[in-house]
């Protein structure tokens, strides 16, 4: 389609929305301020999932066109009727800006801060280089370390940093393998696939989960080393069963595999800030619980740590993937718009959910995240759906029996980062792609049944925590 | 988005015509112009900015009437509108001077002697390519197919 015609629709559609008189909307005692949001709902949707611009574009579009039209000190015609009483209440401006700075997107910045420091002192190669080693040199044990340290990593880097670091490593190597060798296609979905999976295992891993964070609050929130020891397990048993999968479909024929990554450990007094900084960090967040300081507290250490010993200078800092943080804060005001105005709980209402049995609720909702994020951005995924799965989370009795909030929320958010049959999926899946190793149907085939088993031991495993075994 | 551009200089048409079958191989993802003169070429810069157009690579030879290739490339160094363009010269007759020339103040970022081979050549015009988009911040997932893995990895290794 064209990129003409997908703005015209991604316009056309909310604007027809937005003059439609509020009472041919079938939800009950809608205001003003409601309707408007909805016409944003849907043009933040629209555009994020047509994508006429950049995704990050649309979220800063979402969070301006809001000031306008549903804050305090909106545009004057959109305040003309304030104070009737189906007007509804107007948002305070400073909260839609607020979403800026909000603690999860200082958790990221913090994230990122690690992330520069680890990449410019060469902590990820030289740590890859050691991690690596003990997996030897057959190619299947190789397959395990390279899941395993794209896991890893990818819980502490971006998904598609890692990707990156990991195939510039392994393009090398597999242009050594026979040309008939399949054994190819299983190292070129492995990296992209793990790097995807592994993104769950914190709540830095991937801005699904921080997001994720944001909306579970008061009795349901999480720490840091809460939402580790519910993730990791589901981790783990993914790579091992993704592992048995590409050698069944994929088997190695190349005998030997010599990954030669070289390298020593920098060890200069900047390189030594950087690695024990690191370290602290995550110790601190994992162990929140002791010392009453937050992750997104913490996540300023390492910010203020690397800024003070030039680690990260001012070139640097502009290297920062704002359009990630703008991507994510455009998503918080507008989940918040939902949830001060009272939207999300009214289009909830509106749909008689307590008919349907709260674990088919639960299912629904996440086959069609996985399916969205399969399509779109996996943090605009969640930036549409999660807000509204909070406030079914919120207002459904009936899936209090089932875990309730927590169960729906993160059975959603794993989804977010299950989809990855095709090339446009995520970075990582695009990058591999690229690097030629496999077919568009490989990878849509090994996507979809990870995808589906993913899906499915989520669905199991966190019902299992929330309900049976109460962890959750 | 508009293609970005990428401009041949050559004098002799054969060669252009090589070259014209050699980058057919970028034909999807960028505009490619030939040109048998600086002259002529340095016309196609202003239209390329007039336009608000990337310039991505340009590809020249280096002995030719009128102006020489280095010479050109030199003014396209100095020339503020093009300062993230990436220059290949293309020679089989630079003398030792004209190689330091180019070097020191044309800052060329490839050097492809005559006869040059098809693969190799292909491969260098990728990774300058590669280099451009990410140096100019250009959404490079519609270009991936004609990147050069290995740039953009090592590249991409640093994003956050």
């Amino acid at each position: 389609m064209k990129k003409n015609i997908k703005l015209y629709i991604a316009i056309i559609i909310p604007l027809l929305v937005w003059i439609l008189p509020t009472e041919l909307i079938p939800i009950k005692d809608l205001t003003v301020v409601e309707h408007r949001v909805i016409a944003l709902f849907l043009f933040a949707a629209l555009f994020w999932i047509l994508e006429p611009i950049p995704i990050y574009a649309t979220s800063i579009t979402v969070m301006v066109l809001l000031l306008i039209t549903t804050s305090d000190r909106s545009f004057i015609i959109f305040q003309l009727a304030a104070g009737d009483p189906d007007f509804g209440t107007l948002i305070r401006y400073q909260d839609i800006m607020g979403t800026f700075a909000s603690p999860i997107i200082m958790l990221f910045l913090g994230g990122f801060f690690l992330a520069m420091a680890a990449t410019k002192y060469r902590l990820d190669l030289n740590l890859a280089n050691v991690l690596l080693r003990p997996f030897g040199s057959n190619p299947k044990y190789v397959l395990v370390g390279i899941m395993v340290i794209t896991a890893l990593f990818s819980m502490f880097m971006s998904n598609t940093a890692t990707t990156a670091m990991m195939l510039a490593l392994l393009v090398p190597v597999l242009k050594l393998f026979k040309p008939g060798d399949r054994g190819k296609v299983a190292f070129g979905l492995a990296v992209p696939f793990a790097a995807n999976i592994g993104g769950i295992g914190t709540i830095i891993g991937t801005p699904p989960n921080a997001i994720a964070v944001r909306y579970l609050t008061g009795d349901y929130a999480m720490g840091f080393g809460q939402w580790m020891v519910m993730a990791l397990p589901f981790v783990i048993i993914m790579m091992v069963f993704l592992w048995f999968l590409l050698l069944r479909f994929y088997p190695i024929e190349t005998e030997t595999i010599n990954l030669q990554i070289g390298g020593k450990f920098l060890k200069n007094w900047k390189a030594i800030i950087v690695y024990c900084t690191f370290a602290v960090t995550i110790i601190l967040w994992l162990l929140d619980f002791l010392h009453g300081m937050n992750a997104y507290i913490v996540a300023l250490i390492p910010v203020a740590v690397f800024s003070a010993t030039t680690i990260i200078n001012k070139d640097d800092l502009r290297n920062i993937s704002w359009d990630v943080l703008w991507l994510v804060a455009g998503g918080l005001a507008l989940g918040l718009a939902l949830e001060q105005t009272g939207l999300a709980e009214s289009i909830v209402a509106s749909i008689p959910f307590s008919k349907f049995a709260p674990l088919l609720i639960v299912a629904f909702a996440s086959i069609l995240t996985i399916i969205m994020s399969n399509f779109i951005s996996n943090t605009a995924t969640a930036n549409l759906l999660l807000p509204i799965m909070v406030a079914l989370g919120v207002s459904v009795p009936e899936l209090y029996d089932v875990g309730g909030l927590r169960y729906i929320v993160l059975t959603v958010t794993f989804a977010c980062s299950l989809g990855m049959a095709m090339p446009i999926s995520t970075p990582p899946n695009a990058l591999a792609y690229g690097s030629g190793f496999f077919r568009t149907q490989d990878m849509l085939k090994m996507g979809i049944i990870v995808g589906a088993v993913g899906l499915a031991f989520a669905y199991i495993y966190l019902y299992v925590l929330a309900d049976v075994v109460d962890l959750l | 988005m508009a293609k970005p551009n990428i401009i041949c200089v050559d004098d002799q048409r054969d060669i252009l015509a090589t070259l014209k079958k050699e980058l057919q191989f970028f034909r999807e993802y960028v505009k490619i112009f030939y040109c048998e003169s600086a002259d002529e070429a340095e016309n196609i810069l202003d239209e390329i900015d007039a336009k608000g157009e990337h310039l991505a690579v340009i590809i020249c030879d280096h002995v030719m009437p009128g102006k020489s290739g280095v010479e050109f490339l030199g003014e396209v160094n100095n020339d503020i509108r093009f300062q993230k363009t990436k220059k290949l010269l293309l020679t089989g007759l630079a003398t030792h001077e004209d190689t330091i020339e180019a070097i020191n103040k044309a800052k060329i970022d490839r050097y492809v002697g005559k006869p040059w081979e098809t693969h190799d050549f292909i491969n260098k015009v990728r990774t300058l390519l590669t280099e451009y988009i990410l140096e100019e911040g250009i959404d490079y997932n519609e270009f991936l197919t004609v990147l050069d893995q290995d740039t953009l990895y090592k590249r991409l290794r640093n994003t956050t």
